[in-house]
């Protein structure tokens, strides 16, 4: 039993020097999973087509949204900074949950972060009809009328497609896109992924 | 899935991703050309180009740099120097390895238990032929062969051929056998390609997976078929392995479905006893099965799956004989037979999800001398998951298993009655808390559930998580578990011994005298209050550490308490037997320390170690006249540790090194083994693997284990080779 007591001792030790120690703090925005997504985003951006109504310029910025705890911790923002897609630069804004979600409104990217994913059901009610290509980071956000989910296969970042979803948004997506999807509606075309 | 607690994936972290950074890192031209000539063909060729129009050595370059920047900072938050993904083709992003260093943290601090992960990586470079061998990857697990189709597994002590407080289970189906509780190793097997991952929890696991979880649970997981699509087929061969071949082929089915199937065999040598002869236990096993996954709509997915299978082996056995010389050893043989198929459905909706499985699983046994067993499981499993509040996770079940055996007996071994059938039924429920920001995770909860021999058993426990940084955790946990009696200890008679008449004991009979071992309907549930405490670090991007501290305190474990001596008189001739009764009068406490680091030297080279302690304390209470020495203390070895190097060479070669020891166990007189396995393996293109495999290179030949109750021989491990190819295909 003396034993016991002292590997117990010894256990709480080792934490104790560890937590004073403050060893390289890792935070998600570190990781490389959230860089990779960022490109992701980008290229999402760059392959989906929004309905003219969707922008009040021919030149106004691609506004994107990222509603809930922004996991890229700014990486985003610098990542589109000075990139333009056929003349249109970037903005990139944190959104609170509201009721009539007036905050989204004039996103035309929503990125949905995994800490919302209690409120999944009501963001794609919200969303419904609206220009918005919604991005998800939980799991099942596409099945459940999101249109772009992340997903990760094997450490890899795999991205799945709602099409139906984006078709009632109004936005076109390429092929080229959707062949390196998941697709995940019985509705869908000839999507596959690719592999 | 009843394994959601244990998702912390050891993914491979890096990857080729992490060795682009170090190129980039060094800087040198020459290191650079390496990594042009070597990667150019994995990552670029072959790929779209799409519409951008970056050359792709400056893709190359922008890789790079994406890598140095991942090796290199860790903490602070650039405010610059942020590669530009952008440049990154939507093709190549999806080829790059996430460096989830932030993620496992999370995932490993979310497991209040000692949980380690074997992955499909893992399994591969070992050159494991068999699931026992890729459990000696497991920290403190104690895996001893015993013969060449016999092993004793074992979790925090008591270790042995009939290991009863380990809980197994393969794709949710548990194999453990109500017959003698305890796993038949040598019938479990799978397609060792198709392993997503092998979970080993060390400590209690009763909440979730009842009785019988109590010193671990193993959880061997399948991929999907969704995830095995296209054909592998494996050919080996070695020095103790005649031949081994497996096939799996997965295909596609509409839309949503996919499948698999797949067939194996393999032969193996028989191998030599402790006086150097053949022990004739050589053993050959064919199988196959399939796998189905489906998403018939949004909401559901199905998995539908079974394998059958036939294993003959056999083995050196001594058995008593009434006549003299009173006991005879001889080869002996036998087979199983069987199969299995389950069902697993599951429901999400908008803030729970329901699952209901069901299986059946038939296991035939014959053995030419010792006995027969048919033993048919029913199973059906519900389990709904919801989401209360914001901060609430609640977990319920309910749960039945039906078990019909019917068996026939041997002088050596007979089971009373001949025909069983048992039901149980269980029910748990659990709660997740998270309070203070996530920061402390409470999960409390409990498994109710009633078994035909001892009635009601609860197995409640309480576990937390704290997060003391975004790296490090700390984990506690009180749980109870109950070791529910098996068919065996309620009705057997084991003859062991023939004490010839007017001998010993036997003096004043005129008849031989045979001491037995009895099974008793008065043998109870052995019970266990665990004590665990662990702490997890992920000290820097390539340095992680886990240690696992527990106390357990069993009461109730069994002895065999002598009875009075009774006249037999079927079998003829007439005997006297001197019966020593399973009863519950043993108990005590075992305690320990576990210990894993794991840490990337270089981008290729990795190295992880592990190192365990164990004490036993258990002993016979003051009631007990049992008069066997054996208790289980010196049946488990006190300290093990291993070290493993795995090391990517150029050219497409992979080498392991595994060093590996394991301290004597002292009440089998067995002398502590060191054991340095070697593993080899070269891919000249990605669907093609040679490896070759060395294993035990340090002696010439070593014991293991002395089995317990059976008299089966235990057989010498030696020195062995094995190569193997593997081709896949679409």
């Amino acid at each position: 039993m003396r034993k016991v007591g002292l590997l117990i001792v010894i256990t709480c030790l080792l934490s104790a020097m560890a937590m004073g120690s403050h060893a390289a703090g890792v935070d998600s925005s570190d990781s490389s999973e959230y860089l990779i997504k960022a490109g992701f985003i980008y290229n999402f951006a760059k392959l989906v087509e929004w309905p003219t109504t969707a922008f009040p310029q021919p030149d106004s910025p691609i506004v994107i949204g990222i509603l809930g705890t922004d996991p890229f911790g700014g990486t985003l923002d610098r990542i589109v900074a000075d990139k333009k897609i056929d003349g249109r630069g970037f903005a990139v804004k944190r959104v609170k949950w509201s009721k009539d979600f007036k905050d989204v409104k004039d996103c035309n990217i929503l990125f949905v972060s995994l800490s919302e994913k209690e409120h999944i059901d009501s963001v794609v009610e919200a969303m419904k009809g609206l220009p918005i290509l919604t991005i998800g980071d939980a799991p099942g956000f596409a099945k459940r009328g999101g249109i772009i989910n992340f997903t990760l296969e094997d450490n890899k970042v795999r991205f799945e497609v709602n099409v139906e979803a984006a078709k009632h948004a109004d936005l076109t997506i390429s092929s080229r896109l959707l062949t390196l999807a998941t697709i995940v509606q019985q509705a869908a075309a000839d999507g596959r992924k690719s592999e | 899935m009843k394994h959601r607690i244990a998702k912390n994936q050891r993914k491979q972290a890096a990857g080729w991703f992490r060795e682009l950074g170090n190129f980039g890192h060094g800087k040198s031209r020459a290191n650079m050309r390496v990594c042009l000539r070597e990667r150019v063909g994995h990552t670029l060729g072959g790929r779209s180009q799409g519409t951008d129009s970056i050359t792709p050595l400056r893709r190359l370059c922008l890789l790079s740099f994406l890598g140095v920047f991942l090796t290199v900072t860790t903490s602070a938050q650039t405010q610059q120097n942020i590669p530009d993904v952008t440049a990154i083709t939507l093709e190549d992003l999806m080829n790059l390895q996430v460096t989830s260093v932030s993620k496992r943290a999370q995932k490993l601090a979310d497991a209040a238990a000692a949980i380690f992960v074997i992955t499909q990586d893992d399994i591969r470079r070992s050159g494991a032929a068999s699931i026992p061998e890729a459990l000696r990857m497991a920290p403190g697990l104690e895996v001893a062969r015993i013969d060449q189709n016999k092993w004793a597994i074992g979790s925090r002590g008591f270790n042995g051929r009939f290991d009863n407080k380990l809980l197994v289970l393969i794709d949710g189906r548990s194999v453990y056998t109500p017959l003698f509780s305890g796993v038949y190793w040598n019938v479990q097997d799978v397609m060792l390609e198709d392993v997503d991952r092998i979970e080993v929890i060390r400590g209690p696991g009763a909440t979730l997976w009842g009785a019988n979880a109590v010193d671990g649970v193993i959880n061997i997981i399948t991929k999907s078929a969704k995830l095995t699509q296209g054909a592998v087929v494996t050919a080996e061969a070695g020095t103790d392995e005649r031949t081994a071949e497996s096939a799996r082929y997965g295909g596609k089915v509409g839309d949503s479905s996919y499948y698999r199937a797949y067939t194996k065999y393999s032969d193996w040598e028989p191998t030599v006893g402790p006086t150097g002869t053949n022990a004739s236990d050589g053993w050959h096993a064919l199988r196959g099965g399939f796998r189905v996954d489906s998403t018939p709509t949004r909401a559901d997915s199905l998995t539908v799956q079974g394998d059958l299978y036939r294993t003959a082996y056999g083995e050196t056995l001594t058995v008593p004989t009434l006549s003299a010389p009173y006991s005879s050893t001889f080869p002996n043989s036998g087979n199983y037979s069987g199969g299995n198929i389950l069902g697993h459905w599951n429901h999400a909706f908008a803030r729970s999800s329901t699952s209901l499985q069901m299986y059946y699983d038939d296991t035939n046994t014959v053995d030419n001398s010792l006995f027969t067993d048919h033993e048919g499981v029913y199973d059906i499993d519900f389990q709904h998951d919801l989401h209360v509040g914001e901060s609430q996770e609640f977990v319920w079940g309910l749960g039945f298993r039906s078990i019909q055996d019917s068996n026939g007996s041997s002088f050596t071994v007979s089971l009373k009655p001949n025909h069983n059938s048992l039901n149980q039924y269980s029910g748990f429920l659990q709660d997740e808390v998270s309070l203070f920001d996530k920061r402390l995770r409470v999960t409390f909860g409990s498994k109710f559930e009633h078994n035909k021999f001892t009635g009601f058993e609860v197995e409640p426990n309480v576990r937390f998580v704290g997060i003391l940084s975004k790296n490090q955790s700390i984990w506690a946990a009180i749980s109870r578990a109950v070791r529910t009696p098996a068919l065996t200890e309620e009705g057997l008679q084991l003859n062991e011994a023939v004490i010839p008449a007017g001998f010993g004991p036997c003096s004043t009979s005129p008849f031989p005298c045979v001491v037995s071992i009895l099974g008793s309907p008065q043998f109870k549930s052995e019970d266990l209050i665990a004590y665990e405490v662990g702490y997890r670090i992920q000290a820097t991007s390539t340095v992680s550490a886990d240690i696992a501290t527990f106390y357990n305190n069993y009461t109730n474990l069994r002895s065999a308490e002598p009875g009075a001596p009774f006249v037999e008189g079927s079998p003829t001739p007439t005997d006297v037997v001197i019966p020593f009764v399973a009863s519950n009068k043993m108990s005590g406490g075992t305690y320990g320390t576990e210990l894993f680091a794991d840490w990337r030297v270089v981008p290729k080279w990795r190295l992880v170690g592990s190192y365990s302690y164990l004490q036993m304390d258990i002993q016979k209470n003051k009631d007990s006249s049992d008069p066997t020495p054996d208790n289980p203390n010196g049946a488990s070895p006190r300290h093990q540790w291993y070290l493993r190097s795995s090391l990517d060479l150029p050219k497409h070669l992979e080498q392991d090194l595994t060093l590996r020891y394991v301290d004597h166990l002292a009440s089998l007189n067995i002398p502590s083994y060191y054991s340095l396995d070697a593993h080899l393996s070269w891919k000249p293109i990605a669907s093609l693997e040679f490896a070759v495999g060395g294993q035990n290179l340090l002696n010439h030949q070593h014991m293991e284990f002395i089995p317990e109750f059976i008299n089966t021989t235990p057989t010498l491990v030696g020195r062995t080779v094995r190569g193997s190819i593997t081709w896949r295909f679409e």
